[in-house]
């Protein structure tokens, strides 16, 4: 029979919300009396009155959340933000109570939930690690035995005797990982930490979680937004949302369904007649759409889907010499692109325009569109910005083995070749 | 899946409420590589970017009890008995020193502490102890002193030194007003992380109980009918039995001093057991 490492049964963790303090001193005298004086139930608690979720004083982080670790099993805890993840992981690291709800767990347990825990910018890495290391629970001969693997992993070298607020950013995760990363417990939690460094690091990092429960057996819990990195290292998925669980399970059945969730996209409007319809006196917007030619109905938006930018809308005047055009924005705000027809004559009635956007071109993250049009020659102009927005997932393929985030704006797939060319001379030198 | 199965020996156990008398001292006793650690952290970080560093151990109670002999001895002439007012102002500053750092200093052990708590478990209270530790670790430089001016003045013919067998409760004396500031600074930390205002509390509270105990004043020059203010502090006889057992001069009684350590484990068991409740309901309004 295979143990359990970790059993979360029925866990609920609920949040007061509002501001606490002013006036709190007054609400927990008025509790205190309603409780344990005159043995009514809390005021201010679950059972109050208010039933309108946009008025009510808490929020469940966390609502009835089960959960079996069997040992050596590797789950990656997703979900979108304010979703409970890092709630579950911080009960589970004793660090908040649950409301209601019982975990129980077997072995020692360490929690990574931040970078540099128990850090201090004053004293030099030496210290630091000892420190760190102490904070994280470790015991005074496994750092001593791991200390020189610690430094050589974060490469921080000759610099270990320097103050850690000397260092740079790089050399301060790398050496506030390598302390988390050679930690001897049996249960690992892992929140994120994944998220900082170069893309060379973060391989190296993901390397080690690998061989930590490769060749070691360990139980991991990992939260993060890195799909790549879940799916590289984690057999079972934690589906939480709003606090409760979607689903969990082994991976394959988790991963597609949440990734089609997850894409916030409104990749149409439409409105019915042109009094409703955003617009002005000459234009009315009748319907925006962008439909990415998928394989199949389920597969996801990702960087080698072709788009298709569809619109139609009302010219409201018998005569309009007009441009229209769309923008294409980043989740930075930045404009990846600007692209408008040339002024054209149109007539009273319905106009569509349409755009393909090519696959492999866009990079994978998010992006909005805004509509503008001109009319006269730059007379005047309307605008609709933000009408649509889409994720783009990333996709490597195979024999792709690097899972930094790809640089670039956009990620265009321009023939680079490589081709041996014949010499008069043979090579001499040998490298 | 039967989720109550055999798995009756689990190793830990996390549930929604923290009992009252779950003090778990042994789990905190696995931690004193931590606390060891820690209490090396503020000496280091005493030498980090200062001019004088470590040194200002010793000369924050000289400069105090300069101004102290200045304005309490020379201007407004309390009078301090056969004792000579340097080593008067020197034992009660040295001692209220301890009392005044660990009660201040652990009064804000979950408002400075935050960001550590919030990310990672051990047992927090640790934090206070390493505290207190790094206090007294301090006070053993400023006891060097105190000795160094003891030798200083027992060679001068016009002072003489009365050192007794109560000298030896001297290690009591300091573990008592230890514990008594670390107490109150335990019942303070829980209030402050709630009320965070009532922070600026605890300086006027300092120094209301500086007044109420007899540090730049002795006992008997105290009109008899307020001494019950002074005699309801915990803290007076052992001010008295420290000057006592160093200099010869004090006034206190066994029932006072029986009062005083009750009073010691009564608070400290308050304190301890008020953290040991709230550190985890805290945890969620930090």
């Amino acid at each position: 029979m295979t143990k359990l490492a970790i059993q979360v049964d029925n866990i609920s963790k609920l949040y007061q919300l509002g501001t606490i303090g002013t006036g709190s001193f007054k609400r927990d005298l008025h509790r205190w009396w309603s409780t344990s004086v005159r043995n009514q139930d809390d005021p201010f608690g679950l059972n109050s009155t208010v039933e309108n979720e946009s008025q009510a004083s808490h929020i469940w982080a966390l609502r009835k959340v089960n959960l079996d670790v069997v040992e050596g099993d590797v789950w990656g805890i997703v979900g979108g933000n304010g979703s409970g993840k890092s709630t579950l992981l911080k009960v589970i690291s004793r660090i908040i109570r649950p409301t209601h709800g019982t975990v129980r767990g077997r072995g020692r347990l360490s929690s990574m939930l931040e970078v540099g825990t128990g850090f201090h910018q004053d004293l030099s890495g030496r210290e630091n690690i000892y420190l760190s290391g102490y904070v994280l629970g470790m015991k005074r001969h496994e750092i001593r035995r791991r200390f020189d693997e610690i430094v050589e992993f974060s490469g921080i070298g000759q610099f270990v005797d320097t103050p850690v607020k000397r260092y740079s950013s790089g050399m301060y995760v790398r050496l506030a990982f390598a302390v988390a990363a050679h930690l001897d417990s049996d249960i690992l939690i892992v929140d994120e930490v994944l998220a900082v460094g170069d893309a060379e690091f973060q391989k190296k990092c993901l390397a080690k979680m690998q061989e930590f429960t490769r060749t070691e057996g360990r139980t991991i819990l990992f939260v993060s937004h890195n799909m790549q990195a879940v799916s590289q290292l984690c057999k079972h998925i934690l589906w939480l949302k709003k606090g409760q669980v979607v689903a969990s399970g082994p991976i394959q059945s988790i991963l597609n369904q949440y990734s089609n969730q997850s894409q916030t996209n409104q990749l149409s409007q439409v409105w019915q007649t042109p009094e409703e319809a955003p617009g002005n006196h000459w234009i009315r917007l009748k319907s925006v759409e962008l439909v990415p030619q998928k394989e199949t109905e389920n597969a996801l938006v990702d960087v080698r889907t072709p788009l298709t930018l569809k619109f139609n809308f009302w010219v409201c005047q018998d005569e309009l010499r007009l441009l229209m055009g769309f923008q294409l924005m980043n989740q930075t705000g930045e404009c990846v692109f600007d692209i408008m027809t040339p002024f054209t004559d149109c007539k009273r009635g319905l106009v569509e325009a349409t755009c393909e956007i090519p696959g492999n071109f866009l990079n994978d993250g998010s992006y909005s569109i805004s509509l503008i049009a001109y009319r006269n020659s730059w007379e005047d102009y309307f605008d609709y910005q933000n009408c649509l927005s889409f994720d783009v997932e990333d996709f490597r393929g195979d024999g792709m083995n690097f899972t930094g985030k790809w640089w670039g704006s956009v990620r265009p797939k321009f023939p680079l070749t490589l081709m041996h060319k014949p010499e008069n001379q043979p090579l001499s030198l040998s490298l | 899946m039967n989720r109550t199965d055999k798995q009756s020996e689990w190793d830990w156990q996390i549930t929604n409420n923290t009992r009252w008398w779950q003090l778990d001292l042994r789990e905190v006793w696995t931690y004193r590589n931590l606390l060891a650690r820690l209490v090396r952290r503020d000496f280091l970080l005493s030498y980090q970017q200062t001019l004088l560093g470590p040194v200002w151990t010793l000369l924050q109670p000289l400069l105090t009890v300069f101004t102290y002999v200045l304005v309490f001895s020379k201007l407004v002439g309390i009078s301090t008995g056969t004792v000579p007012p340097v080593l008067f102002y020197l034992t009660g500053t040295i001692l209220w020193g301890l009392f005044n750092d660990v009660f201040t200093g652990t009064s804000t052990t979950f408002t400075t502490n935050a960001d550590l708590f919030s990310k990672v478990y051990f047992p927090r209270l640790v934090m206070p102890f390493a505290f207190v530790s790094a206090q007294l670790m301090r006070l053993l430089v400023q006891l060097a002193l105190l000795a160094a001016f003891l030798i200083f003045y027992s060679f001068r013919t016009d002072v003489t030194i009365h050192l007794n067998a109560w000298a030896f409760a001297l290690p009591g004396i300091l573990i008592v007003v230890a514990l008594l500031g670390l107490a109150g600074g335990l019942i303070f930390s829980v209030i402050t992380a709630k009320y965070r205002d009532l922070m600026n509390v605890v300086p006027i509270l300092m120094r209301i109980m500086m007044y109420v105990t007899p540090v730049i004043y002795p006992m008997d020059i105290i009109p008899v009918k307020v001494r019950w203010i002074l005699a309801i502090n915990p803290m007076t006889p052992m001010f008295e039995l420290f000057r006592y057992g160093l200099l010869g001069e004090g006034t206190f009684t066994s029932a006072q001093l029986v009062y005083s350590l009750v009073c010691t484990v009564a608070c400290l068991l308050v304190g301890l057991f008020l953290f040991n409740k709230q550190k985890d309901a805290l945890m969620d309004i930090l």
